[in-house]
């Protein structure tokens, strides 16, 4: 077998591997759309989305996610803004600021708070975070929004964080130099020269982090309470999409309308996690800032 | 001591954690003069250059020894400010390094700092740049990121951009080794017009340049000072066997 000979083959074996997660991934979105879609001979798209009851069960049905919507958004809104904040200054700290043996240190704790199983951080949620939410304010439930937003955003914190990090060392040494050079201290040096050069990367994690939350399960099934209704305040429970679907999914008869009920909110999901994902490429490129001195 | 001279080093010795840098430098600056430095790869012209506006104190585990004495003072006494020294001592870098933001950002963003009204600005923008030899090409596109310039203009613009901070002194780390030789010549040309108003210690690896441009001339080598004289009599009669060796191309 000639050099040739080999180079093709090597090239067609590597296509057929990246193909075969191509193929997967569209035959998972193809049957997603083959079980959910049906759904929507029985109820309208505008009700569906809209609807305010989900009584999957009940004779007649009314298979309304508006609040299942509702409660997804609201978490993932609320886990964002606690975990953005702590993500993006965790991620300075450590590129910038921190000294190389803690830096070490906290790259490594944030490395294994992504490794943590969401069913121990729901299991936390819920027999540390619920009972003290419940006691200090007094609460019918400690499962609702807040603990599960707190959760969340301890998940998303290492997504977002580690992302903003490497866009923060991708930050050129150079521009770094001038802004030292021309007697700027090193917080104006982060504010003013860094974080803006780093702001597509940073805006990605944010997406992402996003993205990690909105379609996170274990955590929202286990600490959001599980009401399917619009909630009222921040300590109500909401059933956010994906607790929704784990958590009926086992007792909907198969290819039943409760059952394509689910795939079609899976449909949802989908949209929504790419959504972020688009928005978050986007994001990256519109804002992406020339290098350094390209001659 | 004389009048003209702005910088004074006693007996400087840097080192990069274990390893020395530079030798025992003794050796005085003057006042609106152009002061070369060359020497081959290694020879520590760079580093001496960072430690006049303590550059080096960004980089870990770095150590200084002896003094530098600016218009006088010690700048690496405990009680100085590094900030402070690197507003009136001002850089220009190898690689142009503008900032990607506007072209008036650029040259704002360091007296910004500094706490400089708006009126004044649009002046001491136009000045600078003026200065430079930017602001015919660039007057029209001031809102424009400065990214869009060629390399020659981008190093004015760093150039300008430093000169707005109206330094005593600018430092020139190999100014136009990443430029194309039209664009050397108008940064030399601009050299030649700004030592009348500024000290400029210049690093450089060609010695034609530092022969052009510089009236003194400083030759290192392994970290130590070998001869620093007027650049004539460097390049024509070096007191040194080793400089007229380097000069020649005999090593280098």
């Amino acid at each position: 077998m000639n050099r040739h000979t080999k180079e093709i083959i090597i090239k067609y074996v590597f296509f057929t591997f990246s193909l075969v997660s191509i193929v997967v991934l569209g035959l998972i979105v193809f049957s997603l759309f083959r079980e959910g879609l049906p759904i929507f001979g029985k109820v309208s798209v505008k009700d569906f989305l809209l609807g305010m009851e989900w009584y999957p069960t009940y004779d007649p049905p009314s298979f309304g996610i508006f609040p299942l919507i509702i409660g997804s958004l609201i978490v993932t809104i609320m886990a964002t803004s606690i975990a953005v904040p702590l993500g993006v200054m965790a991620a300075i700290y450590i590129s910038e600021i921190a000294p190389q043996g803690i830096k070490e240190i906290l790259k490594s704790v944030i490395e294994l708070l992504a490794g943590l199983p969401s069913v121990v951080l729901g299991f936390f949620g819920m027999v540390v975070v619920a009972p003290w939410l419940q006691d200090t304010f007094d609460l019918p439930t400690g499962l609702n929004i807040i603990n599960a937003s707190m959760i969340l955003a301890i998940m998303a914190i290492p997504t977002i964080s580690s992302i903003s990090e490497d866009a923060l060392y991708a930050v050129p040494r150079e521009f770094k130099e001038a802004s030292y050079a021309l007697g700027a201290t090193k917080f104006e040096t982060i504010t003013r020269v860094i974080i803006p050069s780093a702001l597509s990367g940073i805006s990605t994690a944010v997406m992402l982090g996003m993205a990690r939350a909105i379609g996170e399960t274990m955590v929202v099934l286990m600490v959001a309470g599980g009401a399917a209704a619009i909630p009222e305040g921040l300590f109500d429970s909401v059933r956010p999409m994906p607790a929704s679907i784990a958590a009926e999914m086992g007792e909907a008869p198969f290819r039943s309308a409760h059952y394509q009920a689910l795939f079609a909110i899976g449909i949802v999901l989908f949209f929504l996690t790419l959504a972020f994902n688009l928005i978050a490429d986007y994001v990256s490129h519109k804002f992406r800032q020339i290098g350094s001195g390209t001659l | 001591m004389d009048s003209d001279i702005i910088i004074k080093l006693n007996k400087v010795n840097f080192y990069y954690g274990q390893s020395r840098a530079l030798t025992d430098i003794t050796m005085n600056f003057r006042k609106n003069k152009v002061s070369a430095l060359i020497g081959p790869s290694g020879c520590g012209k760079s580093t001496l250059l960072r430690l006049l506006n303590r550059m080096n104190d960004l980089i870990d585990g770095t150590r200084v020894e002896g003094e530098i004495l600016f218009e006088e003072k010690n700048i690496y006494a405990q009680n100085v400010d590094p900030v402070e020294i690197r507003r009136k001592i001002g850089m220009v870098f190898q690689k142009p390094n503008p900032f990607p933001k506007t072209i008036y950002n650029n040259i704002s963003y360091g007296p910004k700092l500094t706490g400089i009204g708006v009126e004044d600005m649009d002046t001491l923008v136009e000045q600078s740049l003026k200065r430079a030899v930017l602001w015919d090409e660039v007057k029209d596109i001031l809102n424009k990121s400065a990214m869009n310039l060629s390399g020659g203009q981008q190093q004015r613009l760093c150039i300008a951009r430093a000169l707005a901070m109206k330094p005593d002194i600018l430092l020139m780390d190999e100014p136009t080794s990443a430029l194309d030789p039209i664009s050397t010549a108008k940064i030399e040309e601009l050299i030649e017009e700004l030592k009348k108003n500024y000290t400029i210690i210049i690093v450089t690896h060609n010695m034609q340049q530092a022969a052009r441009i510089s009236d003194e001339t400083a030759f290192f080598y392994l970290g130590n000072l070998v001869e620093y004289n007027k650049t004539e009599k460097i390049f024509t009669n070096p007191d040194v066997k080793h400089t007229e060796d380097y000069i020649t191309g005999r090593f280098g």
